[in-house]
């Protein structure tokens, strides 16, 4: 993987392995996928799947039990790679005693680049003071304040663990806005962990999906686009469906309503729709329940 | 490690400042209260006190001769609390403060890396712990000295003296610097922090003191006198208390068998029981090195130790 002719990989991982106690059970497990550069990443899963587990571990937060994992090549944690990779957690923690411009100081003092300018621009945005004490911004101008923080530095890959979540729609527009804009400049990489579908299927050209800790998809999101069908029709028509891949489908009366990957043209005498990114990616995570809860009653 | 160095300070100033106002304020008082005893030594009452631990009191004076001490106490025990204060206020938040905030991921998603978070925010808290409880210790030894070893002043083997003051008061302070650290990292909250520190410095500074008492390190030295020969004078020596008196095979007894001071009484008992010698146990005035050598040993080994234990949990813990 590691040859000249592979693609430069922003987020790359090999039997990687993860658990937070030596006799407790796997937060990741046998993960291998390899996430090109200048892509933004949607990392999507249900709760527990092991997103923000794998975040920590690019972030060099935390290091694998077992594999390995690579961000731009390098090791995380390594001053190479903390000089190239920004992450911003979910708890998104500061000092709440520091004021902005303290804490954006502290980003300067800290990083040997750093871009004053570009952290101002995000916090100004939103409207906040600089001399404002951080304990007393709210959940969402926070986060702005973490993310000009993340950004400052300039990193060549940006790690965001659930970054919208306590943000108003307004802000998680413009906050999308920002983050389109940097990659599309400066061909930032960026891997993103959300809940909320409809606003990754915008702005994400990759999908990483985990499912009980391991790497249910990494593919290139049109690609799933294009694959992907939703075909309705005649409940007797289901065996035409053999050879290709069906993610989820249910049956009312004698109507057949299935979300299917084509392995080639779909025969029969179907009803065929181009399903939505975000219709494909709730399609899989719902299959990952149904397994799940198969493989549980079947136990 | 400049940019971890200055978040350690920015962190850290108002304790460092605190740390500043503490240390004049007792060299003001030191400076104050010494210069008082200087006077009441030089009014020459004290001139005709013999050295001894027996009260000086002068022909026609109202009671035994005592300077004002008490401040001097009262800095000897601050210097005996500094582990405990130390520990609490400044140990248990070091990294306490940052695990609690979560703050410290933010922090190691920087340019810096877990080494030198720990190494920048402990060596300044160190450097501040050591020269504090320096300062502190020479103040004590620099305000001791017109009333030291005297019975109007302060012996050497009066906790506050003994405990308060010497190269064992850095190693205390380094010792509760390093316990409130570990406690920090290990407990996550900064007040379950502050009790596991208060707790665990708290009684290792008492049993610290009952090592003292017990002379479990420094055991006392045993002065003989033949027969009935006076006893050497006590003088600047720290009793154990302990009196007896020996037979000619060399065993020893209470001296509640002969319970007489001197003379033909004296005498005649020993003779009844068959005692050739009396005996006192007491350690002589140049064992407050001994105490403080132990001390320091004791105290900077559980420092190492502590410092030792959070470094190597620090991978796994942060």
């Amino acid at each position: 993987m590691t040859g000249a002719d592979a693609p430069a990989a922003a987020l790359r991982a090999a039997g990687l392995g993860f658990r937070y106690r030596a006799r407790g059970g796997w937060a990741l497990r046998d993960c291998g996928f390899t996430v090109p550069r200048g892509r933004i990443t949607a990392l999507v899963g249900r709760n527990g799947a092991g997103k923000s587990t794998l975040l920590h571990l690019a972030g060099g937060l935390l290091r694998p039990r077992t594999g390995e994992i690579r961000v731009l090549d390098a090791v995380p944690g390594t001053p190479e790679a903390r000089a190239r990779v920004a992450l911003l957690t979910q708890d998104k923690p500061l000092y709440p005693r520091f004021t902005v411009a303290d804490t954006l100081l502290m980003g300067r003092r800290l990083n040997t680049v750093w871009d004053q300018a570009a952290a101002e621009a995000v916090v100004r945005e939103g409207r906040i003071g600089l001399d404002a004490h951080v304990g007393e911004l709210s959940p969402g101008q926070r986060t702005r304040v973490a993310l000009a923080l993340a950004l400052g530095k300039r990193p060549e890959l940006l790690l965001l663990d659930e970054p919208m979540a306590d943000l108003d729609p307004v802000v998680r527009g413009e906050i999308m806005a920002a983050l389109m804009t940097e990659a599309a400049e400066r061909g930032t990489s960026i891997v993103l962990s959300s809940h909320v579908l409809p606003e990754l299927e915008q702005t994400c050209d990759w999908v990483l999906m985990l499912r009980e800790g391991r790497v249910e998809i990494s593919e290139d999101a049109d690609t799933l686009r294009e694959e992907h069908r939703l075909l309705t029709g005649r409940a007797d028509l289901r065996g035409s469906l053999d050879g290709h891949t069906v993610v989820t489908e249910r049956t009312a009366g004698r109507q057949l309503t299935a979300l299917v990957r084509a392995r080639g043209p779909v025969d029969g005498d179907w009803h065929v729709e181009r399903p939505s990114l975000e219709a494909v990616l709730v399609a899989h995570l719902q299959a990952a329940g149904a397994t799940a809860a198969a493989e549980e009653a079947a136990a | 490690m400049k940019g971890s160095l200055w978040l350690a300070w920015r962190q850290q100033r108002v304790l460092v400042g605190c740390a500043a106002a503490l240390a004049v304020v007792a060299c003001a008082i030191a400076a104050y209260s010494r210069s008082g005893m200087l006077d009441e030594l030089r009014t020459g009452l004290f001139d005709t006190c013999e050295p001894g631990p027996l009260y000086c009191w002068p022909d026609g004076a109202n009671g035994p001769l005592f300077l004002d001490i008490t401040p001097l106490q009262y800095l000897g025990a601050l210097n005996i609390a500094l582990p405990v204060l130390i520990g609490v206020f400044w140990g248990a938040p070091l990294l306490g403060r940052d695990r609690e905030l979560g703050t410290h991921r933010t922090v190691l998603a920087q340019g810096v890396s877990r080494g030198q978070w720990f190494a920048s925010r402990y060596a300044l808290a160190a450097c501040c712990a050591v020269v504090l409880s320096g300062l502190l210790a020479l103040l004590f030894r620099w305000w001791w000295e017109p009333a030291a070893d005297h019975s109007y002043g302060l012996f050497w083997y009066e906790t506050t003296a003994l405990s308060g003051s010497g190269p064992r008061t850095v190693a205390g302070a380094l010792f509760g610097l390093a316990a409130g650290t570990l406690a920090g990292l290990l407990a996550r909250r900064v007040l379950a922090a502050m009790g596991w520190t208060l707790l665990v410095t708290a009684v290792v500074t008492l049993a610290v003191e009952w090592t003292h008492k017990a002379r479990v390190f420094v055991p006392p030295h045993r002065y003989v006198s033949q027969g009935i020969a006076p006893k050497p004078p006590m003088g600047e020596k720290w009793s154990t208390g302990t009196y007896g008196l020996i037979t000619a095979t060399g065993r020893r007894d209470d001296v509640l068998s002969c319970p007489y001071p001197s003379g033909a009484e004296l005498k005649a008992c020993m003779a009844r029981h068959g005692y050739v010698a009396r005996f006192y146990e007491a350690n002589p005035a140049g064992d407050w090195w001994s105490f403080q050598w132990t001390d320091t040993a004791l105290l900077g080994g559980l420092a190492l130790l502590l410092t030792l234990a959070t470094v190597l949990l620090l991978r796994r813990r942060v």
